[in-house]
């Protein structure tokens, strides 16, 4: 069942892809909608898949690394959803879904089967840790469409770039909240389970080196005007450190949270 | 004099508060925090040599590499980013006159207060692991604190049908810490917390007391599950505890990991080299090589992480600051005030 919801969610992201990329030659209302249908159909689509799975684990989909791809791979579904009203940017949804696609594909290497929570995951922390890390890395995703979406339309109005600009540096500020709320959950549960709310394991570095940069952006627009291409260039640069954090740490780098 | 002198401070003040220098150093943490991600810490100098070649396996012993967070140099940058942090949050001090601005400021504070607890901590925390026998007793000061004495009254593990472990708890007690006593069960996620002392359960396993037989004694030998314990020079006995015998399989295995049928299963090792083995049910002895040994009975031991920590709520304040800082900084931004 799982399975072939997700094979139905891949084909309609697929579909998105696809009735996006017409948009960009054919930018008519009819493909704007159907766009907005479709990705709807795979949102609803996605939602299944992890409803099934926690119905077939008796616990929210938290426990590994593949879950919580599935889970950032939602957030970022949903939030171009809400976000796509008002950009109206065939660009953007074909990013997202480009994205959301990339994302579920590397996740298909991971491995997917149903295990219990260990006792170290049985804490209330796991859900507060992974929920604002599901957001705070959508919000990251999010930010990086958007930041593909203003590189590739650099020639266009300056007015509607200017928007689009100030749109990133809010999608940041969400991500970076969320974020700082992560690295600080993370750290209050590693000191209950283990005693040490700081072990320089490489994925609590690679979240610091995540939050260095975000906040580096933040800096650099704040006292430096960096603003354009110059920020929507650190906003893609972030998001590839947030993807190394997501699969590089842990393909590369074990550490404490192997078990991811 | 004094004006080269005021000149220079002036001089680092405007370097130290400049946004360059904070960008700047907050990069090269970045970069030098990523390079211990890298490079495994903490492993024994032979390890470097080994796996890089010698030349940079020096080079990584040179540098402290190899304990990359802990180095001085490592501090120092954290520590002039501080204080970069600081000097800027001294001179926005005189700008404070909206709730931003004091987000902002609130923000930068925070990080700070967060930096010197962690400070506190690593100066000032003791912390250390025990593994304690069910049934016995361990004086907390022979391990560097000032009192108490620790007991595990008893220990369960709980398993999931697959006999992946679901939760491992112990019952312990912490009598005369800081004039207070406690009783606690605890387990993963849940800690015995009695003021700035925390005891985490950390790990667990098995512990055999075997009698090793002389015509006119018996001595008492107490050996961990995999350990192995001296008997005379050159002899040692192994010991592995196998809690479900399957002795219809042919193999000295464990059907499960539940003591259904416990025996256990003693190497005898000249010089490394095995000479002799056996398997023995609780009561049961027998003779290995020279020696009489007795398998007497078993129980389990609790691992257990302890640690007196007062610079972790300095480091809970800075984090409470942070975000309180980071939703005054941009509450304004989410939720812009109504125009009148």
């Amino acid at each position: 069942m799982e399975n072939q919801l997700m094979n139905l969610t891949f084909f309609l992201l697929l579909l998105t892809v696809v009735a996006n990329l017409i948009r960009l030659w054919q930018p008519k209302e009819v493909w704007n909608r159907l766009s907005l249908i479709i990705m709807g159909l795979a949102l609803l689509s996605f939602l299944s898949v992890l409803t099934v799975r926690t119905i077939a684990a008796g616990r929210l989909p938290f426990a590994n690394m593949y879950e919580f791809v599935l889970l950032c791979s939602c957030a970022i579904l949903l939030l171009a959803l809400f976000i796509r009203k008002t950009l109206k940017s065939p660009l953007f949804d074909l990013m997202a879904g480009v994205l959301v696609i990339l994302l579920l594909s590397l996740s298909s290497i991971l491995p997917s089967e149903l295990r219990p929570l260990m006792p170290a995951l049985q804490s209330k922390w796991l859900y507060a840790h992974v929920a604002t890390a599901v957001i705070a890395y959508g919000f990251f995703g999010l930010a990086f469409c958007l930041g593909i979406s203003y590189l590739a339309k650099s020639r266009d109005d300056a007015a509607n770039l200017a928007t689009l600009d100030e749109r990133i540096y809010r999608v940041v500020i969400m991500g970076f909240t969320f974020l700082t709320v992560v690295i600080i959950t993370g750290a209050v549960w590693a000191e209950e389970v283990w005693g040490t709310w700081w072990s320089w394991d490489p994925k609590e570095t690679w979240s610091l080196i995540t939050w260095f940069v975000y906040a580096a952006y933040l800096h650099a627009r704040r006292t430096y005007e960096w603003r354009g291409s110059k920020s929507a260039w650190m906003v893609v640069i972030g998001f590839m450190v947030v993807l190394f954090t997501l699969f590089g740490v842990s393909i590369l780098l074990p550490g404490l949270h192997s078990y991811m | 004099m004094r004006e080269r002198f005021k000149k220079w401070w002036e001089q680092f003040i405007r370097i130290m508060a400049s946004m360059k220098t904070a960008i700047t150093l907050l990069i090269v943490l970045g970069v030098v925090s990523a390079l211990g991600t890298f490079i495994p810490q903490g492993q024994p100098q032979t390890f470097y040599f080994h796996a890089y070649g010698h030349l940079t396996g020096s080079l990584i012993t040179l540098l402290s590499l190899n304990q990359l967070y802990q180095t001085w140099w490592f501090q120092l940058i954290t520590g002039i980013l501080s204080l970069s942090i600081l000097i800027c949050g001294y001179q926005r001090l005189r700008h404070v006159n909206n709730l931003k601005s004091a987000g902002s400021l609130l923000l930068h504070i925070a990080v700070v207060v967060t930096v010197i607890g962690s400070v506190w901590s690593l100066g000032y925390a003791k912390s250390f692991y025990l593994e304690i026998p069910v049934g016995e007793k361990v004086a907390l000061a022979e391990h560097g604190l000032r009192d108490g004495r620790l007991g595990l009254k008893d220990f369960k593990v709980d398993y999931y049908p697959d006999f992946q472990p679901r939760q491992y708890a112990s019952q312990l007690s912490l009598k005369g810490y800081k004039g207070k006593n406690y009783e606690e069960r605890i387990a993963v996620n849940h800690p015995l917390k009695a003021n700035s002392l925390k005891i985490y359960q950390s790990s667990w396993g098995w512990v055999m007391n075997l009698s090793q037989l002389t015509p006119d004694s018996a001595k008492t030998i107490q050996i961990k599950d995999k350990n192995t314990y001296r008997l005379q020079a050159g002899m040692d006995v192994r010991a592995v505890f196998i809690p479900d015998y399957a002795e219809e399989s042919g193999n000295i295995e464990s059907q499960s990991p539940l003591p259904n049928r416990p025996h256990v299963w003693l190497t005898l090792l000249q010089d490394g080299k095995i000479i002799d083995m056996t398997v023995l049910a609780p009561g049961e002895e027998a003779q290995l090589g020279l020696f009489t040994l007795r398998f007497d009975n078993y129980s389990y031991f609790s691992g257990l992480q302890v640690k007196e920590d007062p610079g972790v709520y300095l480091v809970f304040a800075g984090f409470i600051l942070l975000i309180l800082g980071i939703l005054a900084r941009y509450w304004q931004l989410f939720f812009p005030p109504k125009e009148v």
